[in-house]
């Protein structure tokens, strides 16, 4: 008895305390001036980065070049594995003790942000008409900008040659009518399904909204602070995009990994829509470039669609030590001579246009289409619910694409259920 | 014989006592500390959050919420897709426990009965426990495979064209419950075994020649010796498969058209978009529901006089 009464004190306590805390109504991202300009002259004391993957184990050797033009500078990089990265930033916000840069997940930008992470993009640091608007629109949340693009990657169509030659045709489709009888066409040449289109689960979303994006649709107001989901532009897109499945030109079950390219180079799939990876991945799997090629997604009636845009941002914190130093590498490897460079390096596709230029990026066939993509992407809105909004997304895709859900249904649950959880902001 | 003297009806602290309780409290001071500050801690903590509104972006300021009072919870009732794993976890547990503890005693009915080889054939059922669960459902991923899956191969041989047994909404849940009992089977059986040795040789024995026959003697004998070790199965299996997660998430990431998600992959999923109030709610409701089967089973198996 007198324990529950002492558990009745201590629960009654701890509401009190909570209730008397509550949420200020000016926090949060969006409505934040840019940052100040930056200090002149070289950068100074120690620079901490964090970047993930491949980024953060060549960048260390890579900015010795910077150290040599900033000799009072030195950068000290530290290698997070993508699986922790999410994570270990977010605990570092948490505990006010963060580096002064790091590479953001562009799906992050929303999140980190919001949570008071990150500080706002300097005014005069770079030219955001340098980069791909696809790319800049996921530096900005809630209007304001909260870091650079460093490198982007975007999706594109992989198709067999050798089977669109049998099938007639001699250039890649153009329009969604021509995707799909040329999906249906590639079916008769011999591929036992004529196009890979993922039919729901994480990331469906991704090829999904390329189509709805093409066809003109936004994914939120002009403010960004609500969403527009049920627009008819994204249920005819996904009325185009189930009648794949329909019509039995893609199959409705989830690939394995490695699936996609093994099945690719045996013929099995006749083309796909997917990212620059894919690239080695199916040369890999024993094509050789003459057996495949790549191309701008289509658009709906005529002209090139539009794309979606990933990669990573360089973001500083609020709570970097040397925010100076920090906003004066970003700007260094926003340089298009840097950019190419660090594409030789390690063939991050770079965020900056000029870099496209001249070099490999500006000859090879392949890259040139995805760098003719890049020009014509979207991002997904930078809030911190996005993630989970894509999985409404993906769920509802899901379901138009296996079962009976007509497309003005699905995107009218999508708007319900992205209402009710709301932008974050 | 010595008569112990009646208790002093006043009630008077011994020094030496309370000297000892001192001593006492300070060698467990360490783990005291350690307690409160990594296991009650959190779990009082994520209590509290189920009652705010607390989202990953409050990370900084995790005193500027909103109470929300029992809002979570009564979002959570309403949630299509809270109620559909609901109803998909009852699935797993209805289907998963009866089904692991025939496996278990079967099998360890069997193993006590062979003499020669049970430690071999112990070792070899008690295997996939041990086994990495990623590990071993990739391989099963390949097993229920449509095409080129074991299952569906070894089918033809029979003529039966077995269907992608992962890819339908009615045969996923199903499939990943055979999975499971093969796995989980095997800690069940080794206690089953040792629970079997407790059974009276003699009252079987006496049972045989009044003429009892196997099946009598392990129903009317055998099982309810064993009522104590059956309630324990019981108990451990029934909050694992309540707990059913793993499995779902490598082998069919909670779809087909989320038929096979559970109570914790949903959590799972809230916790990672970010919506730590509402997943902490949801968890707590899991906790709620194992201390209610709980129950339930000490009720239905305790010893009866």
């Amino acid at each position: 008895m007198k324990r529950t009464q002492t558990a009745l004190a201590g629960l009654a306590v701890a509401s009190l305390v909570l209730t008397a805390c509550g949420r200020d109504d000016d926090s949060g991202a969006g409505g934040e001036t840019q940052s100040t300009e930056i200090a002149e002259g070289a950068a100074t004391g120690t620079i901490e980065v964090w970047a993930m993957g491949t980024e953060g184990e060549e960048l260390g050797d890579f900015v010795e070049d910077f150290e040599e033009a900033n000799p009072d500078a030195h950068v000290k990089v530290t290698a997070v594995p993508w699986e922790a990265a999410h994570d270990k930033v977010s605990n570092a916000i948490a505990g006010g003790d963060t580096p002064d840069v790091s590479l953001i997940g562009t799906t992050w930008m929303g999140e980190f942000a919001e949570a008071d992470g990150l500080m706002p993009t300097p005014t005069d640091l770079v030219e955001e008409a340098d980069f791909f608007p696809g790319a800049w629109q996921s530096t900005e949340v809630g209007g304001t900008s909260y870091g650079v693009p460093w490198y982007v990657e975007t999706r594109v169509l992989y198709y067999r040659t050798d089977l669109a030659e049998k099938a007639g045709w001699d250039h890649a489709p153009k329009s969604w009518d021509e995707l799909h009888q040329f999906a249906a066409d590639l079916q008769e040449a011999g591929a036992k399904n004529g196009i890979y289109l993922q039919p729901g689960q994480t990331g469906a979303w991704q090829t999904y909204l390329p189509f709805a994006w093409s066809d003109g649709a936004s994914l939120t107001n002009e403010e960004g602070t609500e969403y527009t989901l049920d627009s008819p532009e994204m249920a005819e897109a996904l009325d185009y995009y189930t009648q794949f499945f329909d019509d039995g030109l893609s199959i409705t079950r989830n690939v394995d990994p490695g699936e996609i390219e093994s099945s690719f180079a045996a013929g099995t799939f006749g083309s796909f829509i997917s990212g620059p990876w894919h690239t080695g991945l199916v040369e890999d799997a024993g094509l050789d470039e003459s057996q495949y090629a790549v191309a701008p997604l289509p658009g709906r009636d005529a002209g090139m669609g539009t794309s979606f845009v990933g990669g990573g941002n360089l973001a500083v914190f609020k709570d970097a030590q040397n925010p100076d130093g920090a906003w004066k590498l970003v700007q260094w490897l926003s340089d298009p001579e840097v950019q190419q460079d660090w594409y030789d390096e390690i063939g991050d596709l770079p965020a900056v246009q000029a870099a496209w230029d001249s070099g490999e990026l500006a000859d090879d066939p392949q890259l040139k289409v995805f760098g003719q993509q890049l020009t014509q992407t979207q991002s997904p809105p930078s809030v911190p619910t996005w993630e989970q909004v894509a999985g409404t997304i993906d769920s509802l895709v899901e379901q138009a694409a296996r079962g009976d859900l007509s497309g003005a249904d699905a995107v009218e649950k999508m708007q319900s259920e992205a209402q009710s959880i709301g932008t974050g902001l | 014989m010595l008569r112990a003297a009646p208790r002093p009806t006043v009630r008077t602290v011994d020094p030496g006592r309370r000297s000892q309780a001192v001593a006492g409290w300070i060698l467990a001071s360490p783990f005291v500390v350690v307690f409160v500050a990594f296991t009650a801690g959190p779990v009082l903590a994520s209590l509290g959050m189920s009652f705010t509104d607390i989202r990953s972006t409050d990370l900084r300021t995790p005193f500027a919420v909103e109470f929300v009072g029992l809002s979570n919870y009564a979002d959570l009732v309403q949630d299509p897709v809270f109620r559909k794993v609901t109803v998909n976890t009852l699935l797993y547990l209805l289907l998963g426990v009866p089904l692991t503890m025939a496996v278990a005693m079967l099998v360890a009915v069997g193993l006590n009965s062979v003499a020669r080889l049970r430690g071999f054939f112990r070792v070899a059922f008690y295997l996939p426990v041990v086994t990495s669960i990623v590990a071993v459902s990739v391989v099963w991923k390949y097993i229920y495979r449509d095409e080129g899956g074991l299952l569906n191969t070894a089918l033809s041989w029979f003529g039966i064209d077995g269907p992608g047994w992962l890819d339908s909404t009615t045969t996923a849940l199903p499939s990943l419950v055979v999975m499971a009992v093969w796995r989980n089977f095997g800690t069940l059986m080794v206690i089953f075994l040792a629970g079997l040795q407790t059974v009276p040789q003699e009252h079987l024995e006496a049972a045989e020649v009044d003429g009892a026959g196997a099946w009598r003697r392990f129903r009317h004998i055998t099982l309810p010796t064993m009522r104590p070790v059956l309630l324990f199965g019981a108990v451990i299996t029934g909050i694992g498969y309540l707990q059913f997660f793993e499995e779902a998430f490598v082998m069919t990431k909670g779809g087909p058209l989320d038929s096979t998600r559970s109570v914790t992959f949903f959590t799972y999923d809230q916790f990672s978009y970010g919506n730590y109030g509402y997943a902490a709610a949801a968890s707590y409701l899991l906790f709620l529901a194992i201390v209610v089967l709980t129950l339930v089973q000490f009720r239905l198996l305790r010893e009866r006089d």
